[in-house]
């Protein structure tokens, strides 16, 4: 049992993929189901699995497809981490895409990649091999191009080719990089820490560099982020799949893999690796940000916002020491549930009203109170406003930037917390303090629910993970754990 | 001990919390103004039954919730408190019949339990919730009538409460590094042993802005007139309180932080006179009496800065608490009498106006009367000198400034002969003493004088001459009654800068490759270009090649760093 949960939990989205695939475009009730039920069983395997990892227990499943070359199925803290995250959102989201998708066309296509992205990103979590790693983080770059481009109107099919553009080249660095570092070491798992005295200095940047380079075109770092505001072009849930459930998620995770369990953060001090990509990910931060202020579409504004955020998570990686470290890990989720309500919200107000432009949300805060209700949570949560979640990733971010003597990170996090104002607030100004010209009458009442309630779910989780940051489960003492693992070898 | 804690200290925060959401629900909705006076009852309450010390640990909430009665706190809590239950009561006569009741009162209750929040915050992550909870929830107070000069208004006090909180949260980071903790007692033993400038300083200036410390008062006089009137005395007597809890809760009072004493004394001073000075020129009486909070905050902070340098920090926290107390309730009702004039025809406005001269007679000083012993408990931890010299002068100028508001405020009065509601004039009275008699109950406590030292003839003198001074110069005034007299709008220092980023922001906006092409009246071209700029980059990033010859150039850069640094 032990060995093969892993695997169920690979299976969990593979099989509905699968099944969803042959189903016919009629069988709504049917791939509902199907849909729905795979993702509480997930849940509910976690739930499992997170019990044994606290009762100490290793899970742990090798595959060997080539002699010599296996696959490597582990769970540790850090894949709990990221794999609760995304199948709790995985499972709001296909809550979310069914209300958003009722009555339109090729939705067996769309679930059936749908599970298949969050096959890949599950294996993401799961790998404890960098091989095991690159082949997951490959498929998802595959999987979820049909996505970007499920529309099939010219500006997606344009916005599909610009991903695989990108993410293709960064794959090939990253895998460069792979080649290189397993032809000098052998193949490295995550758990046991490699062997890489016997490389160079350069050599060792070199492979650094050319890795987290790759994974930094998935992670949407300046100047590889690109792809991100372009693919806005695909429908909402994608868009929240994308920001915070799957890719870019899988980009920053990579980061922080690779830094912790194949370099180490010793010998990325050592190498003075940290404070280039410090800088790196400052620049994107407060680039995103300007971005950001000067769009004027809802979506592309949360787009570059989401480029601006995500690099929270690789700042509190590079930085090291363990309160910047715990920033960036608790990061990975709370931005994940904060960017996941916004685009719910905008989804729903483009869906609902029409609403696509920062002019036009005048007067949305009477039509649908609760959706803006969650899209305030949530902004303000971007911005840093206690309890929400963005405040506690923040407040660890900067003491540990202090305690490592970074003390310029801290005019990194402040401008980036008043550009979120600046670029937030507008939107929520408009929608609750500026009365519309003329009530729309009549119109249908906000609803149906399950295209609302999603992004009202999300707010509050970001509200009572940072409420609740004390308790022992969560996402902060997770990290936490983590971190302390990390620490004390 | 806990259990009772949990009673006692919980609610303060709990209650009103609960009654901002309660105020939301539909079947709240005709009541839902009865929630105001009631909510802050806790809060009163608890100062009476918690002795100082009395702590509250919740480990599961935010990084360890905590908190924590202390002396000081205790006071801040049972004046705001009742300033709060007044202005509640107020409100629910003042705001019938208007529009959106439910949300004014829900975030009228939660301004309340950030606001409360604050004086109890025993950890330095609990405080800046409260206190981002008190700036934030109060804007909708603010705006809430929606005029333009309400929303402008609006603007200003957003904007500044944001970078105030950017600050503090920056200072708060630095403190918490440096004192490894985030119990406020920690961070206040941290601060006095370092000589670390930054970080006061950060705190200083975030804390300042909340306090009208000049020149971060901007927003002071724009939104007090601006709000109704029930948010105007609570803003001005309660939230503005905060910002001055803050500073000495965190700031390292009794220990030596440098230059920071003398900077603090001068800014103050100068944000009196400054305040009296500008104020006068003003003809709104609620922008007057803004201005008069702006001046006597001033004199809060040079005392807080006397505490700072000279090493006496218990006594200067001591004279502090006690001076605020005053201010707040005398503010309070002030800003009250203001609404209550508005209800009362030729007849009652007498007596109002009566009752309005008595209690600015208190905050100017008058012997015998709460502010002057308030003034009394400040001497000696200003410490004498030129300070002190200029603090007592000053009072002349609160009293002709005070005088101003009682003429203005004869405008206001109501053209129909009628009496103010007893719910509205009931809580203004009640206020207004409690601000002439509160102060005789607490000196002896607060100052370490006796009663006996409010009658020394010396002490007299110090107290009156001023207001003769004041007499004198508004008879002068009235006699000559010159022609023209300067007229400064409200915000003063604002209106340059407000134009600047005005223009910044619209060039920057142009920007963006989403406008055709840069509205005419922009005259910024530096920062249209860097906006086109910007755009421009975006463009070329654009294009994978571009991105791939940076990804070799950052290799390279790498590289060479690595084997430079290395």
């Amino acid at each position: 049992m032990t060995a093969s949960l892993p695997i169920l939990l690979l299976l969990c989205p593979l099989i509905p993929a699968l099944v969803i695939f042959f189903l016919r475009e009629e069988s709504d009730l049917l791939r509902t189901v199907i849909n729905l039920g795979s993702a509480v069983l997930k849940l509910l395997l976690i739930a499992w699995t997170i019990e044994g990892v606290v009762r100490g227990e290793v899970f742990e499943y090798r595959l060997e497809f080539v002699p010599g070359l296996y696959l490597l199925l582990r769970v540790d803290a850090l894949a709990l981490l990221f794999i609760t995250l995304s199948s709790f959102l995985w499972l709001i989201t296909t809550v979310y895409a069914i209300a958003y998708f009722r009555g339109s066309e090729n939705l067996s296509r769309f679930f059936g990649f749908f599970n298949l992205c969050v096959f890949a990103t599950t294996g993401i979590a799961l790998s404890g091999s960098l091989i095991t790693f690159f082949v997951f983080y490959e498929l998802l770059t595959l999987s979820t191009w049909p996505l970007v481009v499920h529309k099939g109107d010219a500006k997606s099919i344009a916005a599909g080719r610009t991903y695989l553009i990108y993410t293709m080249a960064g794959s090939a660095a990253l895998l460069l990089g792979i080649v290189w570092l397993e032809g000098m070491t052998g193949p490295i798992e995550f758990a046991d820490e490699p062997t890489l005295d016997d490389l160079s200095r350069l050599s060792l940047t070199a492979i650094f560099v050319l890795c987290i380079g790759g994974l930094s075109v998935k992670a949407a770092m300046v100047p590889f982020h690109g792809w991100l505001p372009q693919a806005m072009a695909a429908p909402a849930p994608v868009s929240a799949l994308l920001h915070a459930v799957a890719v870019v998620k899988a980009g920053a995770f990579g980061i922080v893999r690779f830094i912790y369990d194949v370099y180490g953060i010793e010998r990325v001090a050592e190498l003075s690796l940290g404070l280039p990509l410090a800088i790196v990910a400052s620049i994107t931060i407060i680039y995103g940000s300007l971005r950001a202020l000067q769009q004027t579409d809802i979506k592309r504004r949360l787009a570059f916002s989401t480029v601006s955020q995500v690099s929270y998570i690789a700042l509190g990686a590079s930085l090291a020491g363990p309160f910047a470290t715990i920033g960036g890990l608790v990061h990975l989720v709370h931005q994940g549930l904060m960017k996941i309500t916004l685009f719910f919200a905008a989804g729903a107000l483009a869906e609902r009203r029409g609403i696509t432009s920062i002019d036009q949300m005048v007067g949305a805060g009477r039509h649908m109170p609760l959706t803006m209700l969650a899209f305030s949570i949530g902004a303000l949560g971007m911005i840093g406003i206690p309890p929400i979640a963005g405040f506690v990733s923040k407040w660890y971010l900067g003491v540990g930037a202090i305690q490592g003597g970074y003390g310029w990170v801290l005019l990194v996090l402040a401008g980036s917390s008043l550009l979120n104002a600046a670029y937030f607030l507008p939107l929520i100004y408009r929608a609750w303090f500026v009365a519309p010209a003329a009530m729309p009458e009549g119109e249908a009442r906000e609803g149906p629910p399950d295209l609302i309630l999603p992004a009202v779910v999300t707010a509050f989780a970001s509200l009572a993970v940072g409420l609740f940051a004390g308790f022992a489960l969560s996402p902060l003492g997770w990290a936490t754990l983590i971190v302390e693992e990390q620490y004390t070898p | 001990m806990s259990q009772e804690a949990l009673l006692i200290l919980a609610p303060v925060v709990v209650i009103p919390l609960l009654m901002a959401f309660l105020a939301l629900l539909p079947p709240m909705r005709g009541r839902v103004l009865d929630l105001l006076p009631l909510a802050p009852l806790p809060g009163l309450v608890a100062p009476f039954l918690a002795p100082p010390g009395t702590a509250l640990d919740a480990p599961d909430l935010l990084f360890g919730l905590r908190l924590e009665m202390t002396g000081e706190g205790a006071l801040f809590l049972g004046f705001s408190s009742a300033l709060w239950i007044a202005a509640g009561l107020f409100a629910r006569s003042y705001m019938s019949g208007t529009r959106d009741r439910p949300v004014f009162c829900a975030f009228w209750c939660l301004t309340l339990a950030g606001n409360l929040g604050v004086f109890v915050a025993g950890d330095a992550a609990t405080f800046y919730l409260a206190f981002a909870c008190v700036s934030l929830a109060a804007y909708p107070l603010v705006v809430h009538d929606r005029s333009d000069r309400a929303m402008r208004a609006g603007l200003v006090y957003i904007v500044l409460a944001l970078v105030g909180e950017t600050l503090l949260l920056l200072g708060m980071l630095l403190a918490v590094a440096a004192a490894d903790g985030i119990l406020l007692g920690d961070i206040r033993a941290a601060l006095g042993a370092s000589t670390d400038g930054l970080t006061i300083a950060l705190l200083v200036a975030g804390f300042g802005i909340k306090a009208g410390m000049v020149p971060l008062h901007v927003w002071l006089p724009l939104a007090h007139p601006a709000a109704p009137t029930p948010a105007s005395a609570v803003l001005s007597g309660a939230i503005v309180k905060a910002g001055i809890f803050g500073l000495i809760q965190f700031l390292p009072l009794g220990g030596d932080a440098g230059a920071w004493g003398p900077f603090l004394v001068m800014i103050g001073i100068f944000g009196s006179w400054f305040g009296i000075l500008v104020g006068l020129t003003q003809s709104n009486p609620k922008t007057v009496l803004a201005y008069s909070t702006v001046s006597q905050m001033g004199i809060v902070i040079a005392v807080i800065g006397a505490g700072l340098q000279l090493g006496a920090g218990a006594a200067a926290a001591a004279a502090v608490t006690l001076y605020a107390l005053h201010h707040g309730l005398a503010k309070g009702a002030l800003f009250l009498g203001v609404g209550v004039m508005q209800k009362s025809g030729r007849k009652s406005a007498g007596y109002v106006t009566l009752a309005l001269a008595m209690v600015a007679l208190s905050v100017a000083g008058l012997p015998l009367l709460g502010g002057a012993l308030a003034k009394l408990a400040i001497k000696e931890p200003l410490g004498g000198g030129l300070p002190e010299l200029l603090v007592t002068a000053s009072a002349a100028g609160t009293g002709l400034l005070l005088l101003r508001f009682l003429l203005l405020v004869q405008d206001m009065r109501s053209r129909v002969a009628s009496r103010p509601p007893l719910a509205m004039s009931l809580p203004f009275v009640v206020i207004g003493a409690a601000a002439l008699v509160t102060p005789w109950l607490l000196f002896e406590t607060w100052s370490g004088h006796s009663l006996g030292y409010a009658f020394e003839l010396g002490n007299l003198g110090t107290a009156l001459w001023p207001l003769l001074v004041a007499g004198v110069l508004a008879a002068l005034f009235l006699g000559f009654r010159p022609r023209r007299v300067p007229s400064i709008p409200e915000g003063d220092l604002l209106i340059p800068v407000e134009a600047l980023t005005r223009r910044g922001m619209a060039a920057w906006r142009s920007g963006a490759e989403q406008l055709p092409r840069p509205a005419l009246e922009i005259r910024r071209p530096l920062l249209t270009a860097a906006g086109a700029w910007l755009g421009r980059v975006e463009g070329l990033l654009a294009r994978w090649a571009i991105a791939g010859t940076l990804m070799v150039l950052l290799l390279l850069a790498m590289i060479l760093s690595g084997t430079l640094f290395g």
